[in-house]
């Protein structure tokens, strides 16, 4: 009788929950590294403590909440089980511990390979292979057909093509198998990871969520069909480009531009899921959603500053890559799960309390778990240190990166208190 | 409400759902149009209710029915309850009621 109902299929919640326990924590912990390197950001060369930050943002706060927020929207997006429960809980462990190594490798980094960098790095590699065979044994197993699923599995394996590109780097530098300077592969390897992995994965996830929060039937689909062949084309030439000596640079240009184009169509997308809502009015989840996405609108303009900005406004190159990182990581990346927390997270809780209880008894709303005023005061931090950093950074200014660094640090912690209130939620009964 | 021909009693069933929310968006799943019919039987005492949901992959689907029994069971305790999934015709945005509108937006 209930075919493709995703409840049954819902993962347990203590898969999930731990996820974006320790994201949290790692997101607090990596806001308070910048409070106390801000000076780093002004830099010209990448120091073991920016490091240090960028991998705890990447692997313990966005990593660790997309892994945990995918084991619950498997059964939304693909109607079936996540593969494997058991798979998930030593992916967790693996990526916890593998990053612990890691930060330690890069807070004691003197341009040497430690020890720290090989157990953590094998330990992080392990965690995302798991994550990946979990994944899209889970897309596997699923009869449905949606331009999410095609979104989510291509992500699966460009990870896995990530950590390849990242491990044959590491044997090439000892063995020189390959003519080719390392930084070409690391290059490869951040594009492969950020776009196919990061923002494929991203997209394919919102193309289900967002007409579902905000009650769209008929989507622009078709933007994310030309998306998808646009963003693999421009990957896949990138990925080939990379093994083969002395390319002409337009190649290069062309393949960004192209993964450009995809990521335009993406945004367009969802601007016409804005647009015909017929929930005009947004909660705090899709506000911050929202927010987010103009941060990625605001990423890919930085990013085609990366290749203009020098030539045209004598802006140092370096400088812009940072605030492309900066506001694809702290702004999109950051704003989007602050965003999504909200429409996930107090599900699984509401549903492990409440669900047997329904129509017995008064039960509370989802939205009830969590405390709505909080959420919109560290929307408004969240927004005010983006804002501070990209002035610092634009003007070299130390002591407004400092502010944005606090703002960034309040936010986390505020955040943190309403992700308390929902994991530690205490059960209604009237 | 899609359904067309209720007697004054299946109206009064209608009402009852009303007490049933989308958990999501806390608006009542009649005004959402997710009620495609409603049977009231009086002489085999039974009562078929089909519901439909706003995506297949609906995280609170099972919990909605759920609450629709309890609900249904609780009002009318002579009656054998069937609540049905049903998925055609797909449910599409235009089945909210303007109550539901105004709600939804409230």
């Amino acid at each position: 009788m209930q075919v493709g109902l995703s409840t049954k299929n819902a993962p347990s919640v203590w898969v999930v929950v731990p996820h974006f326990l320790i994201g949290t924590v790692s997101f607090l912990v990596a806001s308070l590294f910048v409070v106390f390197n801000y000076q780093d950001l002004l830099g010209y060369h990448i120091s073991g403590s920016v490091l240090s930050i960028i991998h705890l943002m990447i692997l313990g706060w966005v990593s660790m909440i997309i892994f945990g927020a995918l084991y619950q929207l498997i059964p939304v997006v693909m109607q079936v089980k996540l593969y494997s429960e058991k798979l998930a809980y030593l992916t967790l462990g693996g990526l916890v511990l593998g990053l612990f190594f890691l930060i330690a490798a890069f807070l004691g980094y003197k341009f040497q390979l430690t020890n720290n960098f090989i157990v953590g790095g094998s330990l992080v590699i392990f965690a995302i292979t798991l994550f990946a065979f979990n994944t899209l044994k889970s897309a596997l197993s699923s009869d449905e057909k949606s331009i999410s699923k095609l979104y989510i599995m291509a992500s699966g394996i460009y990870l896995l093509l990530t950590v390849l590109i990242g491990l044959f780097t590491v044997i090439n530098l000892s063995y020189n198998l390959l003519p080719v300077a390392h930084t070409e592969f690391m290059k490869t390897h951040a594009v492969i990871g950020l776009v196919g992995w990061f923002l494929m994965l991203v997209i394919g996830v919102a193309a289900k969520l967002m007409p579902m929060f905000l009650i769209v039937h008929r989507t622009r689909e078709e933007l994310l069909k030309w998306g998808f062949y646009l963003i693999n084309v421009g990957l896949l030439t990138i990925l080939s480009v990379t093994f083969i000596k002395q390319v002409p640079e337009f190649v290069d240009v062309i393949a960004f531009i192209l993964i450009l184009a995809g990521l335009v169509l993406f945004l367009l997308f969802n601007y016409d899921v804005f647009s015909h809502r017929m929930r005009r009015k947004l909660d705090i989840g899709m506000k911050l959603s929202a927010i987010g996405l103009i941060m990625f609108a605001l990423t890919t303009l930085s990013f085609i500053g990366t290749y203009f900005g020098n030539s045209v406004f004598g802006f140092p190159v370096g400088r812009i890559e940072i605030i492309s990182g900066l506001l694809l990581i702290y702004g999109f990346f950051t704003g989007l799960i602050l965003g999504q927390t909200y429409k996930t997270l107090p599900f699984i809780i509401w549903l492990f309390y409440y669900q047997k209880l329904v129509g017995k008894q008064k039960v509370p709303l989802v939205a009830d778990l969590y405390s709505d005023k909080l959420a919109t005061i560290h929307m408004y931090s969240f927004v005010a240190s983006i804002a501070l950093f990209i002035t610092g950074l634009v003007f070299s200014i130390e002591i407004v990166l400092l502010f944005a660094a606090v703002a960034m640090v309040f936010t986390s912690m505020v955040y943190g208190v309403n992700v308390y209130k929902m994991i530690f939620h205490k059960k209604i009964i009237e | 409400m899609i359904q067309k021909n209720i007697t004054e009693e299946e109206a009064k069933v209608y009402e009852v759902l009303k007490q049933v929310p989308d958990p999501e968006v806390a608006v009542n799943i009649v005004d959402l149009g997710l009620i495609y019919k409603v049977l009231k039987n009086d002489e085999a005492k039974t009562l078929d209710v089909d519901v439909t949901l706003s995506t297949p992959g609906c995280p609170v689907g099972d919990t909605i029915i759920q609450h629709i029994q309890t609900v249904l069971e609780n009002t009318y305790p002579e009656y054998a309850v069937l609540v049905d999934l049903v998925w055609e015709p797909a449910w599409n945005p235009d089945m909210i009621s303007d109550d539901g509108r105004a709600e939804l937006n409230a």
